[in-house]
């Protein structure tokens, strides 16, 4: 079982992290343009019951916490 | 007579008694009020069908470079005959759509696919996914129940696959176990053209027992796992282009015939305006001349 799926990594995030490594290993005449593919503002909410499921309080600001580490 | 009452009265009948505003002249300001509010109308219509141009072209050639990840996700599950498990009955539909309005037909025809097929017997197992703030605004009202996840943001940008790969993930941790699923999405045709189309999702269940899995080699679990999840991530990128790419040239010709209805009506506009002006050019030629002819 490789390394990256036991630490809880999906495929999709092990080729998202490579591909951000590859990004930043461009020269610097292409990078800027690779650098644009590596956003994504996408906002996923999940719902239930007609209605956007409400999280825990703790748990957003935990959220929040952790996405700026 | 008046004047038995005092002059309190009279002062009212006075105030009372106003002159009427020449009717011609208020509806010449009315009229060139709607002819500016059209004319402004119409420069926006067409600065927005520039817009939508200028996005298109660039959305075109984003989805000529996309094509091989949808087509290659797609070959693989027909080569392999893949088809979705009898015993499991829950499905999972995606909806492509996105955030931003005045484009035509392109929302309203994918949650129409939707609604048909939830109103139909059976609809219990099914469950959708809202990628774009408009097809929650259509599938809400009636089948709420059936929504799992909304997605927003999209359309403003062109779409990267880490947008797909959000989705992707959205989905596989939903915690909803479908057995398989579908995508739908705006199949891009040609400028003028698009049309409602599906793109299957299978788990790797139904992968490891499909018939012809033996045609590819070096295949074991942990590699079916992956490919899984990064053809669910692929064919969303995928239908995430085409359906950009249908959205800008639907709201491309819905805004020009915007602007050519806006044109007929200008048209129209002008020459009620230019009737009523020489209306009342003559009503007040009428006056002077019988005015006059009065004094005689």
């Amino acid at each position: 079982m490789s390394a990256w799926r036991q630490a809880g990594l999906t495929y999709i995030n092990y080729s998202n992290i490579a591909a951000k490594v590859l990004r930043r290993s461009l020269k610097q005449e292409f990078r800027a343009e690779a650098l644009k593919r590596d956003e994504s503002h996408v906002r996923v909410t999940p719902w239930a019951n007609g209605r956007p499921a409400r999280k825990l309080f703790f748990e957003t600001t935990f959220n929040t916490y952790l996405k700026r580490f | 007579m008046l004047g038995r009452f005092g002059p309190g009265v009279g002062t009212q009948v006075v105030a009372v008694v106003y002159h009427q505003p020449n009717r011609n002249m208020a509806t010449l300001k009315a009229i060139s009020i709607r002819l500016k509010s059209v004319k402004n109308i119409q420069k926006i219509t067409q600065s927005m069908k520039m817009v939508s141009a200028a996005k298109y072209t660039r959305a075109e050639r984003d989805l000529k470079a996309a094509r091989p990840y949808g087509e290659g996700a797609v070959q693989f599950y027909e080569r392999a005959e893949v088809t979705p498990p009898e015993d499991d009955p829950k499905q999972l539909f995606v909806a492509m759509t996105s955030d931003r309005g005045l484009c035509g037909a392109v929302h309203t025809g994918v949650s129409k696919v939707i609604r048909n097929r939830l109103s139909e017997p059976g609809a219990e197992n099914i469950k959708v996914i809202c990628v774009g703030d408009k097809s929650r605004g259509i599938l809400q009202r009636l089948y709420g129940k059936h929504i799992i996840s909304v997605a927003n943001e999209i359309g403003r940008l062109p779409p990267t696959f880490l947008d797909a790969s959000q989705l992707a993930t959205a989905i596989l941790t939903s915690g909803y176990e479908f057995g398989s699923g579908k995508i739908i999405y705006n199949k891009f045709k040609s400028v003028v053209s698009y049309a409602q189309s599906d793109l299957p999702l299978y788990t790797k269940k139904s992968i490891e027992s499909a018939s012809k899995l033996t045609a590819y080699d070096s295949l074991d679990s942990d590699v079916l796992q992956s490919y899984t999840e990064f053809s669910l991530a692929s064919l969303l990128f995928y239908a995430l282009k085409e359906g950009a790419c249908s959205e800008q040239s639907s709201r491309m010709t819905a805004m020009d015939n915007a602007s050519k209805n806006a044109g007929e009506m200008i048209d129209k506009l002008t020459l009620t305006f230019n009737r009523t002006r020489q209306a009342v050019i003559t009503r007040e030629l009428i006056e002077i001349i019988s005015g006059a002819a009065a004094l005689d």
